[in-house]
């Protein structure tokens, strides 16, 4: 009955979202089409899909400005990073909610005060600190400050959900004779896996649309990372639109297919991510 | 939220009562703790707390990252008397006009969603797109869409009218910035004020359909009253955001110009730490921005702690 009286008013909502919804798809196609149009073309039309879809531009792309180069190091710097931040949250959200951790008021309040740091605070004495150790321009320095960067709120969602563990569990296979090290592999890592995997996603997503430390830390061309790469040769691209587009497309490749294709984590992490 | 994270559920609930000898399996267990924390701990503190107390440090420096000369206060002074730092801030605050353009489309949004119509799922994935995109990557999607010889202006021309250069104009400039602010960002809002309806207990519309009440006005006295607490949270952290992260929007989109019109604070401690080696300035100024940002943080976390009685 309530259904019945509610029918009216769903077509105008459905309307709404879909005008919304191809605001929001617009720019992107553009985006595509032309990735995929010669410049000429785009000259004269840019707009609707390509007359002859061209990977001219990916091509041109790839030989000028290695962007190959590029991706290999975001994947590499990234892949290290996640490994250790993931790592460091578990074994640090596992100490301060299932272990006797001495002082762990004191690490949890620590962790969560310097959670909303924003980066620019962090910029000049991270680039002085990594030149004095020689890091500035290698990919092991970056590797260390996204690691580092984005361990508070590692700990903060690993504990949140650590919180979920039921005691009996653990104390179940420590009675088995299972030390803590054990316990956390086979019995805490296997019951969190879903939330490990958003946790993974939130950074992921953090580290390759990172700019500011991407920009200063790795200045010379061979250490660029793509978002970083992107972005400082977006301004010679003025003349070549499509050469561009085809830069963005790739750039923004990885976060939509890792939307597309894990959304369903992702926005279970939004509630738990709202402080970030 | 974040006040119960220091609050451990100890497992080994009887404690043995301080200064009584451990057994040797709690020493153990007290060991492997220790090292578990121990690699976010030394990376924390090794990357984020002692940068921080070195920027305070840099601050009261003269310093272009080789030689240093303390000067106390003086860089603080004169960013505080400095033109330039004032109408930067001015820029800054023009900003704030998206969070406003952000809250009622995530809302409008947000509210349509929650009439669960025909794939209102996919719509709050596609509503999610621009948010997990670089902005870097927007602000060059929307650098070409309103070049000079961009596709508005093929429109423009095409229209009768003459093209717009929209990055030479500091209205113009600012404005093209607060489209993708609010393109990029309402997603995100949405999904969290989704959220929130979803907390609203199903009674009271039954209760207020029994009474005949209409959509706008179910809207305007039920829903948006329940959900005051999320909206003011979503407001908070865009506001956090137009002082955080222009950065990428700025840096491909204009680099401040024309003059400093859309040059914002992050951008300015950008140019000045590493364009004109000036660190001790620019660490002072990113002190500022810091505490700014620490006061509204602050403010944050009183409204969200306000808001759970609420949600218990």
């Amino acid at each position: 009955m309530a259904e019945a009286r509610r029918a009216p008013t769903r077509l105008p909502p459905f309307l709404i979202l879909l005008l919304v919804a191809a605001t929001t798809l617009y720019p992107l196609s553009f985006v595509v089409a032309n990735a995929f149009r010669a410049k000429a073309e785009y000259l004269k039309a840019p707009y609707g899909w390509p007359a002859n879809w061209s990977l001219n531009n990916f091509v041109l792309l790839i030989d000028n400005y290695d962007v190959i180069g590029a991706a290999t190091n975001s994947v590499l710097v990234i892949g290290c990073a996640l490994a250790i931040s993931l790592t460091a949250s578990t074994l640090a959200a596992y100490a301060i909610v299932k272990l006797d951790l001495p002082g762990r008021r004191l690490f949890g309040g620590t962790f969560v005060s310097v959670m909303l740091v924003p980066s620019q605070v962090l910029i000049i004495p991270v680039y002085l600190l990594l030149s004095s150790l020689r890091l500035v321009d290698t990919l092991p320095g970056v590797v260390l400050v996204y690691a580092a960067t984005n361990i508070p709120f590692g700990v903060f969602f690993m504990t949140a959900v650590m919180r979920s563990v039921p005691n009996d569990i653990i104390e179940a296979a420590r009675i088995d004779g299972a030390g803590p090290m054990r316990i956390l592999v086979s019995v805490v890592v296997p019951v969190l896996r879903t939330s490990i995997l958003t946790l993974a996603i939130l950074a992921f997503l953090a580290m390759w649309n990172e700019l500011i430390f991407g920009l200063i830390l790795l200045p010379s061309e061979a250490n660029n990372l793509l978002t970083a790469k992107m972005a400082s040769i977006g301004g010679r691209f003025v003349t070549n639109q499509p050469l561009l587009m085809a830069g963005l497309l790739l750039t923004s490749l990885p976060p939509i297919l890792v939307l597309t294709f894990l959304s369903k984590y992702l926005v279970s992490g939004i509630a738990a991510g709202m402080g970030k | 939220m974040s006040s119960s994270l220091a609050d451990g559920d100890d497992l080994a609930g009887a404690a043995p009562s301080r200064g009584a000898p451990l057994s040797r399996g709690r020493r153990a267990e007290r060991r492997f703790a220790l090292l578990a924390v121990a690699p976010a701990a030394l990376l924390v503190f090794g990357l984020m707390l002692v940068p921080i107390f070195g920027a305070l440090g840099i601050s009261f420096f003269k310093t272009d990252g080789v030689t240093a000369d303390f000067v106390g206060l003086a860089n603080y002074v004169g960013l505080l008397t400095d033109p330039l730092v004032g109408a930067v801030l001015l820029v800054n605050l023009q900003f704030l006009i998206a969070v406003p353009l952000v809250l009622v489309t995530a809302t409008l949004t947000a509210v349509l969603l929650y009439e669960k119509v025909l794939g209102w799922r996919t719509f709050r994935i596609v509503f999610f797109i621009p948010s997990v995109l670089s902005t870097a990557v927007i602000g060059l999607m929307f650098k070409s869409t309103f070049a000079f010889d961009g596709p508005v202006n093929k429109l423009v021309v095409a229209a009768g009218g003459m093209p717009v250069s929209f990055f030479s104009a500091p209205t113009l400039a600012i404005a093209v910035i607060i489209l993708a602010l609010v393109w990029s960002g309402f997603g995100y809002g949405a999904l969290i004020i989704l959220a929130g309806l979803s907390a609203i207990d199903r009674e009271v519309y039954e209760a207020a359909d029994l009474d005949g009440a209409g959509w706008w006005q179910k809207l305007f006295f039920i829903t948006l009253p329940q959900i005051r607490r999320v909206l003011l949270f979503v407001s908070v952290i865009n506001v956090i955001y137009t002082f955080t992260s222009l950065f990428g929007f700025v840096y491909v989109m204009t680099a401040g110009g024309p003059g400093y019109s859309t040059t914002t604070l992050d951008y300015l401690i950008y140019q000045k730490a590493f364009s004109s080696a000036d660190m001790g300035s620019g660490s002072a100024l990113a002190i500022l921005v810091f505490i700014l940002i620490g006061i509204l943080t602050v403010l944050q976390a009183l409204v969200s702690r306000e808001r759970e009685p609420n949600n218990g």
